[in-house]
């Protein structure tokens, strides 16, 4: 299929989240859209797949102008997304999700539950894609489940697909895996429309490479463009994309964990006996594909969630089922994996949310009354040395960019006295510009002699700022491994292969 | 299965164990020795259908209470060593049904030379039929509406509606079906305004369901007030005859209990069989089982989510309005109030049997048994106040919802408002 975008344009209220975009996906091509998170890619995949409605352009399928008013006209056409957050049911069986919408059915409305089943296997051959159709979607590993959501889209006749960031949540292997099948798809003549932001990735799939900025296409490169350069061409400036930092010198353990059991929410172990001990002045990387126990961990730690048992100790001290306010006093710094959920109020001045969790501390208050002016001129004083952009420390902080909100929590925590910091996912959905001073940020902090545990799915963050690196996989610490090792032995214990990297 | 499933079959178990410890110490030894049980099982109306005298069955009180209290411990045992993975709920239900004739055997015990004093089986599961009907009606439109994702917590002012235009369509016209048909659309209109105002207002489904109860029942008193207590012609003389069906009618117990039943109950046999083929065999039932559970991947394969819900929430309202008319149709009349929270106790049975119409089916019928012993049992020598016994359906059910059935998970996307970006 040969997809064609003229002027695109859409608003919402003051934001043009597209200003006329043009793009060719030629047939058989895998087109990468390279930006920044907020670039809008998503808006724009969004208009082609018909869940928004373009205020300007037209849509042109094999040259015949289109108009989707909702997105099963979209699939009808041929185009297939393939979103970043599956749109599977999680209690279907596989074969249930593939036909969804465009179900086989017999007398009386009734499923053809075989006929679907053997559309599945038809496809799955056709493509190399081997599923089971009765396996249940959410017993299902995130690769597979991916696996899919592909199938769902060529079962209805895609001729066009779009990926929308589709390595976020996959290990390594499961990353080559990917693209070995889009590789395959497109030369059996299929068009792929590839979503990104990871530079390695798109160089070494894509055909062609459409960068956008701030909704407007910036420049349209050849896959071979070196790194840096399509870095500046993303960011509209010259970054750096590795982390400067000397040799550690770890002192005495601060943080450890002895033998820890935790479950999540549904009451399932999601940390099973992890012993690990974070020592001052190192920062300890913890890797691993989202959703094996990481979040748990840390919220563990922090006294979000109970222990189930074993044993933390902060400086020697018990935390195991201590109040997040007892941990926090005890030393812990904590910037939360959902800053806007456990780590921010969004409607409360920047100001309030600079003293959230030492509100009645003095100088911040005395006798159960608030002192205002020390508030005010706290964060007078942080704005400043942390680069925090606002117009007044009185805004509402939702009015403030994602990347200065973490840079309100990252103020907040190392303004006070710390003895280890935990932070989860501290650079998810930040630009890149915000991605470095985090980093630089946390560097800082660790010569200072402080203890840090980062958590993040992002392979390229933990081998650029991890000391050592600890990998977990479905709940245990598969190995801990020094930052040289290569991406390929880290990638196996993502995996779950406990020991790869001794050999 | 995962450990929380475990810890919940055995926690089912020990209640079990306790429940049947309960009933082999507490009906069963405490009843002494001389105590005799009478329990007979002859059809209600001797001339009408009985071709076959099963009789009448008089046992020692203390040792069958024991005895039955002991099955259930064993059956209790047997949860907690096991753990199997099916069967769970038909267990359980099982050793309700155990408890209910240990609790009649234990009521009805005389020491006297000859029984004074019997129940007849059969009354009992007649009797209890109609109000299991109602629930079942109940938790069907529950199961329509929250498998689509919207909860219908109106269902008991739906109840009132139908009960109180079915009412009068039947006095006027001396035709059922034309009370259903009314009914049915009362209910219907009492969903589509929850779903209006829900879907289209995303105003939040608890708070509207329970502003319509409010509603129905204020309307309905002042309605009754203004109309049927001056003009009692329109309220009166709407008891549902019986239409048995041949032979079927002469199995024994369960002959007159399912086979010389109303129209109505007839229908909601049909309607838990078209509820449960439709919901989970065929297409219909796919999208609407993916409605519930993930809107959002339902939308982006071309599925009208909103019109999903609003088509469920109105058939909901229908099944309700048509349980409402069945209700009424049982008393006979309308009366405010009558209704006392069946609505609740129908959801209740939804959960409880996990949003299936098989499940709701199974705790419907433990609900309405509970339900019209404790309206009962005063008649028989239970030295407990007539008040106390009325609580105890509703403490079942609290205890059924909050503990016994431990997390049950309901449709992912159940009442949560569904907005298209």
């Amino acid at each position: 299929m040969r997809l064609e975008l003229r002027g695109i344009t859409k608003r919402f209220g003051p934001l043009t989240a597209n200003d006329h975009i043009d793009l060719t996906v030629e047939p058989g091509q895998i087109h990468c859209l390279l930006g920044e998170n907020g670039a809008g890619k998503s808006t724009l995949m969004n208009v082609v797949f018909g869940l928004l409605h373009p205020d300007e352009g037209e849509i042109l399928v094999d040259g015949v102008p289109q108009r989707f008013a909702n997105s099963g006209e979209a699939v009808r056409k041929g185009i297939g997304m393939v979103h970043q957050h599956f749109m599977l049911v999680p209690v279907f069986s596989v074969a249930e999700n593939v036909v969804l919408g465009f179900e086989p059915t017999r007398s009386l409305g009734r499923l053809d539950r075989a006929r679907a089943r053997e559309e599945i296997r038809r496809t799955s051959q056709e493509f190399n894609l081997e599923v089971d159709p009765d396996a249940i979607v959410e017993n299902l590993p995130v690769g597979l489940q991916q696996r899919v959501e592909i199938l769902k889209a060529l079962n209805h006749d895609a001729e066009l697909l779009i990926l929308d960031e589709p390595t976020a949540v996959l290990t390594p292997q499961e990353i080559d895996a990917l693209m070995a099948i889009m590789r395959s798809l497109a030369a059996s003549g299929k068009s792929i429309l590839f979503i990104s932001h990871k530079l390695k990735e798109v160089r070494a799939v894509s055909d062609v490479v459409t960068v956008i900025r701030q909704g407007r296409v910036i420049d349209q490169v050849p896959p071979t463009t070196d790194e840096a350069t399509l870095a500046s061409l993303m960011v509209g400036r010259d970054v750096t994309l590795t982390v400067a930092k000397d040799a550690a010198a770890p002192g005495e353990p601060v943080l450890r964990l002895e033998d820890v059991v935790v479950r999540d929410d549904r009451g399932l172990v999601a940390v099973d006996h992890v012993s690990l001990s974070v020592h001052a002045g190192e920062i300890l990387a913890l890797a691993g594909v989202q959703g094996n126990g990481q979040t748990e961990l840390v919220e563990a730690v922090a006294g979000m969630r109970d222990v189930e048992s074993g044993r933390i100790t902060l400086g020697g001290r018990d935390i195991t089922n201590a109040t997040p306010r007892h941990v926090l006093d005890g030393g812990l710094g904590h910037i939360p994996e959902d800053r806007q959920r456990y780590g921010l109020v969004m409607s409360m001045t920047l100001a309030d949310n600079l003293v959230l969790n030492t509100p009645r501390r003095a100088p911040f208050a005395a006798r159960g009354t608030r002192n205002l002016g020390a508030v005010r001129a706290n964060a007078e004083d942080l704005v400043g040395r942390f680069d925090i952009r606002t117009t007044s420390v009185e805004s509402p902080l939702s009015a403030l960019s994602g990347g200065n909100q973490q840079k309100v929590i990252v103020a907040r925590e190392l303004s006070r006295p710390l003895e280890v910091l935990v932070a989860a996912q501290p650079t998810r959905g930040l630009d890149v510009g915000s991605i470095e001073y985090v980093h630089r940020q946390i560097v800082e902090q660790r010569n200072e002699g402080l203890a840090v545990l980062i958590v993040s799915s992002e392979l390229d963050e933990v081998m650029a700022l991890g000391d050592r690196i600890a990998v977990m996989h479905a709940g245990q610490i598969t190995g801990v491994v020094d930052p040289s090792t290569s991406r390929e032995q880290i990638g196996l214990l993502m995996a779950g292969a406990v020991g790869a990297a001794d050999a | 299965m995962t450990r929380v499933s475990r810890l919940r079959v055995r926690g089912i178990g020990a209640f079990n164990v306790l429940l049947g410890l309960a009933t082999a110490l507490g009906f069963g030894l405490a009843s002494g020795w001389k105590a005799r049980s009478s329990l007979t099982f002859n059809p209600v109306d001797l001339s009408a259908s009985a071709p076959w005298h099963v009789g009448t069955l008089t046992l020692a009180t203390a040792p069958a209470d024991l005895v039955l209290g002991l099955v259930m411990v064993a059956l209790g045992v047997e949860l907690w060593i096991r753990v199997p993975t099916r069967g769970v709920m038909a267990r359980f239900g099982g050793v309700a049904v155990v408890f209910f004739l240990a609790l009649l055997l234990w009521a009805v015990r005389t020491t006297g030379p000859a029984p004074i004093n019997f129940v007849n089986v059969t009354a009992v599961l007649v009797g209890a039929s109609a109000l299991t009907m109602v629930l079942i009606f109940g938790s069907l439109s529950g199961v329509l509406c929250e498998r689509a994702g919207v909860v219908n917590i109106a269902i008991e002012g739906q109840f009132i509606g139908g009960a109180f235009v079915g009412s009068m369509v039947a006095s006027t016209t001396h035709d059922f079906f034309f009370a259903a048909i009314a009914g049915g659309a009362v209910g219907g209109l009492l969903g589509l305004i929850l779903a209006f105002l829900s879907l289209r207002y995303l105003s939040d489904q608890i708070i509207v369901g329970v502003v319509l109860v409010t509603m129905l029942s204020g309307l309905s008193s002042y309605l009754n007030l203004q109309v049927l207590t001056p003009f009692p012609q329109y309220n009166t003389g709407n008891l549902a005859p019986n239409l048995p069906i041949p032979l079927l009618t002469k199995i024994p117990v369960l002959g007159p209990v399912l086979f010389d039943q109303t129209g109505f109950f007839y229908l909601m046999i049909l309607l838990v069989a078209v509820v449960s083929f439709g919901l989970f065999q065929t297409r219909w039932g796919l999208r609407v089982r993916a409605v519930g559970e993930h809107p959002q991947a339902a939308a982006t394969v071309g599925i009208r989510v909103v019109g999903v819900r609003y088509a469920n929430v109105i058939l909901g309202g229908v099944v309700a309005g048509f349980g409402g008319v069945a209700f009424m149709a049982s008393q006979g009349q309308f009366q405010p109030g009558y209704t006392s929270g069946l609505g609740y106790i129908a959801l209740a049975a939804l959960i409880f049997g996990r949003w299936r119409p098989s499940g709701a089916v199974v705790a419907s019928i433990i609900f309405g048994l509970s339900l019209y012993l404790s309206y009962n049992l005063q008649t028989f020598q239970v030295p407990v106040s007539t008040e106390v016994l009325g609580m105890v359906p509703y403490l079942i059910t609290i205890a059924v919802v909050s503990g016994l059935i431990g997390r049950v998970r309901p449709p992912a996307a159940d009442g949560v408002p569904y907005r298209r970006d």
